[in-house]
């Protein structure tokens, strides 16, 4: 038995972890539109390859059960063969030793339920369901559905008009979404199966830089068609569904309830993320397509009602977002220093900037709207912000991105902490938050994370003077009760943004959705356009006819990629600056030179494989 | 105690102890659960599931082999889900298993068949899960074993028994893809490999995947089972001899006390063959002194002529010119009646056994030092539970396999292991300390370690102050043996060395064990008493765990001392000095008996070229093999006026003899074997071999009647019972109870007595124990610049002294068949030799021609060889040099040259 001690084969385990990096890129890089079937058999035949071979349910039931299910992929299977499936999961699950085993069958039975459709549909049809196919993975994944192969080869042609052109196709806000996109583009980009996505948003930025969107002349209005369609809210959703349809010749008007137009993305997003003058640039184009009439300071519900708007229009679109901060009612939250975070990125938003110069800040929450909150309290003065958060970081919702951000400037970190209580002095100052620790737990089967509950340990105290809640916001959808409200206080359409019952009016955008991306409420209002143009009889084509330069072969050679740089902490604190660098000529040029053109290979030139 | 918890059973209330599981408490409480890869405390890997069972509150199953039993726990064995999972792992399983039951040599004994009979699973063809067939080779190269891989379950209980029980290791769990099956080593390749050949893989193999080609032979269901011992070591090892058609066709092993389901290659493998072997003595024969030719004789011719032969030698010469061996292979009844014969009928006491040439020396060592020649404490005792094994002179892992793979088993679970051994043997590689001690120093190594653990103030004064004496004189005489002198005297070092003292002197539990080692030198008593010196000096006697321990050679050599084919001692060492002992022999038996001790076998060889021995009665022994300097003992038998021989083979030493009767072998006869642990343990008749073979004891009753000596014959367990009779230790042991199922050590005074498993508890059978200064002494034949190099002989794992038994199974032979010697490195590169050169050896007794192995397994200077193979017997070699007590002679040290034989 005695064998002399050896090293481990470092070398070895190196490569081979490399190997499971890319393992999971592959994954990661799953196409849309994939047979989910074909995906659930890869899972079990990785979860098969990992069994020691020791358990027979395991070792020979993971077998039996991959060629069951093969059986299904094949569309050979019958009724029997899906319960003797769906049996041996079970009994594999029941009777495994460890998690390879039992983990592999209980994903085999939970994909039978999330996905019972489609094995039926393979069992009855003996075919994929119609909407299975492979698709180019950035433009599916927009909500807006943008060209991205397409702009990405103009930009490598120095043909940046173009590209602004080509995006606006589709998204009428490219500057705003090249600096504040969440990019879901880049989520499943096949370059990533060679090295790392392609870095969509910094060539979109890369593209605005070279020139102002709004001095590209916006692409031409279609001849009026007499229809007067109101728009309320002139955020991103409200002003992209107001472009479009100008574009295809129908009025527009647009209440708006503040001062200016751009909703959230003016009073939501600080400076230092996106420039007002920039959004400005966005705006100023879009509305110059003609044919939109702005109202600004008209709030529904004063001048004039829903019903009223859906009387004397043609249609109506109600994009009014999720404006009002939450705060959690914990004693004391109504002191003056305690305040939503969206009331005070409003402010600052309005050009009011506060001084917090001295104060202690708490902010409360672990989502973007913290990290907005906390790094504009650091820009006005404050003598410290530390965020209170009841999540691990991991399980914060911001972007990891915008937490380091956040604690390069300066912001303190307090995880696992929930509040419990506001202490005020004598005179009503705020003195402190009192917290609750908290132990992480179970997981939620909604949020797929993990739930916290308080720790049996001592209350703790952080001292400061000034309190600003980010829990989420609320939708003021009071002067819209009519049209129904959903128990979290949405507005309810269907898919193609329609609200039941009320003929001509739409909605979409973080009204519809809750609080939600730049882009998604983007999606959602050419979406509604294009429904409400069909709504009124027509079926309007606008496409410009850009041509797109053609490509020879892909560059498949691994490189890195291209990350946009920051300006150092010390200078972003000091000011609401961008604090975001743009990328070089060169830099750009590399990295349009690695996309694959997922619109010309593959799936892209087949009828219904772009999206 | 353990903590008792309460649990439910398919609704019945159990009580069951806290670390049991629920298996364990199900079969405790008569309630079936069916178990596929489980085998208790060897595989408890909860791999096949078969064992599952529902616990409530809990959606999934467990497995019952391994899932300890809680408080409250409510357990269904029988409900329809459980039913159903074993159904299904069972087909699963039966999805990768070839069915070809037709062509299976397990079918009928395969754990699959019977489940899916139990489980009334439905025809294969109905089987809903189907696999690619594997196309992975059969493994059948070797000669015993085989391996077929469309059979297996992958189950693992063959690779756990060779890692966990056996220790060797050599079997392994491979993977193609996401199939398991077993590396089993029996490839073309198998000559090389480390397996050992022991097939206690296959005795454990649920299914007809990994089998000995024995059996190939049978069906289960149609042979006999005959419940023996091992005809081989003194493990005393339990096995069943399957018989067809009254032939012995393989070898299963029992759960003995010894050996606990374990069996090694000679066991397994080796112990039936030569039962049956063509060229068995199947008549009487007699030697033409004429022609010098053999001629077939009827026994009353052949008994005639030696009762004629030996009367007359008596008359003329004495009876003292008489002398008989008996055989250390023999039962304990064949001994009592040989000695008997000789003491009766030829009325001396020249009569030994071939112990004097292995273990004699502890027979009289301890005796003197502790008051009872034996092993001090039970196999199960040293190898289970205990802190740290001191092994001299023993290479169990070769000589007594089964001991040496629970040694391995509690070395691998964490007891510490001291090695004093010249050579590097296996189990030295795990050792903690290995004290590689120059051969034949052994007193030296013993009086350095009591030296370190008096001057240390780590010996047990109380026990000693209680239980021994003499030890003031120890205490002066040690004084000499620093640990700087004593590693110059044995060339080790001094640092080693007292850490083994302080390791022995401080663990609680230390057995020492040991072996030939220590007893085959001229000071081979003097080594036993030191090391028996050593344990009273730590108060490591008479408890559980501790003790001095020789490993006894042969299968009954223990009890062929017991039986009194001694010269000095009847059955049960009762002196032949002592009158009120002789007298009562003398009445039991009815005749005047010799009050003179009589000669050591060892010196009987002397005696008979000097003519005073003249008539001599082998039983069962072939000394020139196994007798060192065999040109000595050639010349010795070939003065005798008349040699006789019983043996089941026409021996080397059969060739000189003047009679040659054929006797019958241990699997055709009824009686009792003594193991080294004192265990007396039955043998049974299973087989009647063709020809005119007859029980030795009644060829001694004839000779005994035919010499004048009225002796009725008696079956084995009549002789049993006259041995109980006449012998204190054995007066409460009877075939009736061990065939009743006990298991007895002796002292086992009367019929109600359990026996005793450890010796001196309390109290040393002498009295106190004899603290006995032993001065170092070199050994008699030293290297010199003639004969430069020690030669030390033993033996190997494949064969068995003069390979009588073990060289006519073809396999063993095949594994290992040609003689060899170790030689050093360094050394082969001074003189030239490379490994598997062919060399020759000379001593000043004469010379052989043998193949070199060149390693580091000797140290420079020394060189090892194996005594079994006809091809270069090593005892040509070997130096007659006796012990001044036990007379045993000096097979570990001699002087030799070597050189490269000539082409």
């Amino acid at each position: 038995m005695y064998k002399k001690q050896e090293l481990k084969n470092t070398q070895r385990s190196k490569l081979l972890n490399s190997f499971l990096t890319t393992f999971q890129k592959r994954v990661l890089a799953n196409p849309p539109g994939v047979c989910c079937i074909s995906t659930h058999i890869a899972y079990l035949r990785t979860a098969r390859s990992q069994t020691c071979g020791k358990c027979v349910p395991c070792a020979k039931g993971l077998e039996q059960l991959e060629k069951m299910m093969q059986k299904i992929l094949d569309g050979s299977a019958d009724m029997d063969l899906y319960v003797d499936m769906l049996w041996l999961a079970q009994t594999i699950k029941d009777t495994a030793d460890c998690a390879i085993g039992y983990e592999a069958a209980y994903m085999v039975l939970a994909n039978i339920k999330n996905f019972r459709d489609e094995y039926l549909y393979h069992i009855e049809h003996h075919k994929c369901q119609a909407n299975v196919s492979v698709k180019v993975p950035c433009m599916y994944n927009c909500p807006a559905n943008v060209n991205i192969p397409g702009y990405i080869a103009l930009i490598g042609a120095e043909r940046y008009a173009d590209a602004i052109n080509l995006i606006r196709e589709d998204n009428p806000f490219p500057t705003a979404c090249a600096f504040v996109c969440e990019r879901p583009c880049e989520l499943q980009c096949r370059r990533k199966l060679i090295d790392s996505a392609i870095n969509i948003r910094g060539l979109k930025k890369f593209a605005v830089d070279q020139i102002p969107v709004d001095v590209v002349s916006t692409p031409p209005r279609n001849v009026p068609t007499g229809k007067k369609i109101a728009v309320v809210g002139g955020g991103p959703s409200g002003l992209t569904c107001a472009y479009f349809l100008a574009r295809m010749g129908h009025s527009v008007v647009i209440y708006e309830a503040k001062e200016k137009l751009g909703g959230m993305l003016r009073y939501g997003i600080p400076n230092y993320r996106l420039p007002k003058d920039r959004l400005d640039q966005d705006i100023r184009a879009l509305l110059a397509v003609g044919g939109i009439e702005v109202r600004c300071n008209s709030p529904i519900g004063t001048e004039i009602t829903a019903e009223q708007l859906e009387k004397e229009y043609d249609a109506v679109y109600l994009s009014i977002g999720a404006q009002k901060g939450r705060v959690i009612p914990i004693k004391n939250y109504d002191n003056p220093n305690v305040a939503s975070a969206v009331e005070m990125l409003d402010r600052i938003g309005h050009g009011d900037l506060p001084d917090f110069t001295g104060k202690n800040v708490v902010v409360i929450g672990g989502g973007n709207v913290a990290m907005d909150c906390a790094r504009s309290a650091i820009r006005c003065g404050a003598a410290s912000v530390t965020l209170a958060v009841r999540e691990r970081q991991v399980d914060m919702t911001a972007l990891p991105s915008e937490i380091q951000g956040a604690i390069e400037e300066g912001v303190e970190l307090m995880t696992m902490y929930a509040p419990s209580e506001i202490r005020i002095d004598e005179n009503g100052d705020v003195v402190g938050l009192i917290t609750k620790p908290q132990i992480t737990g179970h997981y939620d089967e909604h949020t797929g994370l993990p739930s916290v509950r308080d720790a049996d340990k001592e209350p703790y105290e952080i001292p400061c003077d000034i309190i600003f809640m980010a829990i989420g916001q609320a939708i003021v959808s009071e002067p819209f009760a009519a049209y129904g409200v959903s128990p979290r206080g949405t507005l309810m359409t269907d898919s193609t943004t329609a609200i039941k019952d009320h003929p001509g009016v739409f909605a979409g955008g973080d009204c519809v959705s809750g609080p939600a991306t730049a882009i998604m409420a983007i999606g959602a209002g050419k979406v509604a356009a294009a429904n409400i143009d069909e709504y009124l009889g027509f079926h309007h084509a606008y496409r410009l006819n850009i041509e797109i330069p053609e490509v020879k072969s892909n560059m498949r050679s691994h490189y890195g990629r291209v990350n946009l740089t920051e300006k150092s902490a010390r200078e972003r604190k000091k000011s609401f600056c961008p604090v975001e660098n743009s990328m070089s000529h060169e830099e750009a040029m590399q990295e349009c030179s690695k996309c694959l053109r997922c619109d010309v290979f593959g799936s892209g030139t087949m009828k219904g494989g772009l999206l | 105690m353990a903590e008792k918890v309460k649990i439910t059973i398919n609704g019945h209330e159990y009580e069951a102890e806290k670390d049991q599981t629920i298996l364990e408490v199900a079969r405790a409480n008569g309630i079936y659960i069916p178990t596929l890869c489980y085998l208790k405390n060897v595989n408890e890997i909860g791999a096949c599931r078969m064992c599952v069972v529902e616990i409530e509150g809990h959606s999934h199953l467990f497995p019952s082999c391994n899932t300890k039993v809680w408080e409250g726990m409510a357990v269904r064995t029988d409900s329809e889900k459980v039913k159903l999972s074993r159904q299904f792992v069972l087909q699963l399983m039966l999805a990768h298993h070839t069915v070809r039951c037709l062509s299976c040599s397990k079918s009928g004994d395969c754990d699959l068949q019977k489940l899916a009979v139990e489980l009334e699973l439905p025809t294969v063809e109905a089987n809903p899960y189907e696999a690619d067939t594997a196309k992975l080779p059969a493994r059948t190269d070797n000669p015993f074993l085989a391996y077929y891989p469309e059979l297996c379950i992958g189950c693992q209980r063959c690779v756990s028994v060779c890692s966990r029980r056996v220790g060797n290791g050599v079997l392994n769990a491979s993977k193609i893809g996401t199939r398991t099956y077993i590396e089993a080593p029996f490839g073309p390749d198998w000559k090389n490999t480390d397996c050992e050949l022991c097939g206690n893989c296959a005795s454990v193999c649920p299914t007809g995947a990994l089998v000995a080609k024995n059996m190939g032979k049978y069906q289960t269901g149609n042979v006999n089972r005959v419940l023996t011992t091992c005809p081989h070591c003194a493990t005393g090892c339990q096995f069943y001899l399957m018989v067809k058609d009254n032939t012995i066709v393989d070898v299963h092993p029992a759960d003995g006390p010894s050996n606990k389901g374990l069996l090694c290659v000679k066991g397994r493998f080796g112990s039936f063959n030569f039962v049956h072997s063509p060229d068995r003595l199947r008549h009487p024969l007699i030697k033409n002194r004429e022609t010098g030719k053999f001629e077939q004789a009827t026994w009353d011719e052949a008994l005639n002529l030696i009762a004629e032969k030996f009367g007359k030698i008596k008359s003329e010469y004495g009876a003292d010119a008489l002398a008989g061996f008996a055989c250390s292979r023999a039962p304990n009844e064949d001994c009592y009646m040989l000695q008997k014969m000789v003491r009766c009928a030829f009325g001396t006491n020249n009569v030994d056994n071939c112990a004097r040439v292995c273990h004699s020396a502890t027979v009289a060592g301890l005796a003197m030092t502790l008051g009872s020649g034996a092993m001090t404490n039970p196999i199960a005792d040293i190898t289970e539970d205990v802190d740290l094994i001191l092994l001299v002179g023993s290479n169990p892992e070769e000589a007594h396999p089964v001991i040496g793979m629970q040694i391995r088993q509690a070395v691998s679970k964490g007891t510490h292991l001291i090695v004093v051994d010249p050579r590097k043997i296996r189990l030295s590689r795990e050792a903690d300390i290995h004290i590689r001690l120059k051969p034949g120093t052994n007193v030296a190594f013993a009086n350095g370690m009591i030296n370190i653990i008096i001057s240390e103030g780590l010996a047990d004064e109380k026990f000693i102050s209680e239980r021994t004496e003499g030890f003031e004189a120890l205490k002066e005489m040690v004084k000499d043996y620093t640990p700087e002198k004593v590693a110059e005297i044995c060339h080790i070092d001094a640092d080693q060395l007292r850490e083994a003292a302080r390791m022995y002197a401080t663990a609680k539990k230390a057995p020492i064990i040991y072996c030939l080692g220590v007893t085959e030198h001229s000071s081979g008593t003097e080594g036993v008493m030191s090391l028996s010196n050593l344990a009273m000096v730590v108060g490591k006697l008479g408890r559980s765990g501790c003790g001095v321990n020789p490993l006894r050679g042969q299968n009954n050599v223990q009890g062929a001392c017991d039986m009194g084919a001694l010269p000095g001692d009847f059955p049960g060492y009762q002196k032949v000095t002592n009158e009120s002992v002789v007298e009562k022999f003398e009445k039991a038996w009815n005749v005047k008996l010799s009050r003179k001790p009589g000669l050591h076998a060892t010196d009987v060889f002397p005696a008979a070229v000097r003519k005073e021995v003249r008539g001599l009665f082998i039983f069962g022994e072939d000394p020139v093999v196994s007798d060192p300097d065999q040109g000595h003992v050639i010349k010795a038998l070939e003065s005798l006026d008349f040699l006789v021989v019983c043996d089941l083979f026409k021996t080397r030493t059969a060739e000189y003899a003047d009679v040659i009767l054929p006797g019958t072998s241990y699997a055709e006869k009824e009686g009792t074997f003594s193991n080294t642990e004192r265990r007396v343990q039955r043998v049974r008749k299973a087989v009647t071999v063709e020809g005119e073979m007859r029980l030795d004891t009644d060829i001694f009753t004839d000779l005994m009647n035919r010499m004048g000596y009225p002796q009725p014959y008696l079956r084995a367990d009549e002789i049993m019972d006259e041995i109980a009779s006449l012998t204190p230790s054995f007066g409460g042991i009877s075939h009736k109870r061990l065939d009743a199922g006990e298991s007895l050590q002796w002292p086992c005074p009367d019929k109600n007595h359990p026996g005793t498993p450890i010796l001196h508890v309390g109290k040393f059978t002498r009295g106190l124990g004899l603290l006995r200064p032993i001065p170092y002494r070199a050994s008699q034949e030293l290297p010199d610049d003639e004969y430069p190099f020690i030669l030390m002989t033993g033996r190997i794992l494949y064969h068995y002294n003069a390979m009588a038994m073990t060289g006519r199974t073809k396999g063993l032979v095949e594994k290992a068949g040609a003689s060899f010697i170790e030689v050093n490195t360094e050394d082969a590169a001074r003189l030239g030799i490379a490994e598997g050169d062919r060399v020759k050896l000379s001593s000043r007794r004469g010379s052989i021609v043998t193949t070199a192995r060149v390693g580091d397994r000797v140290s420079v200077g020394e060189t090892w060889m194996p005594f079994h193979f006809a091809d270069g017997f090593a005892n040509v070699l070997t130096n007659a040099a006796l012990d001044e007590y036990a007379r045993i002679p000096e097979y570990k040290v001699c002087a030799i040259k070597m050189e490269k034989a000539a082409e």
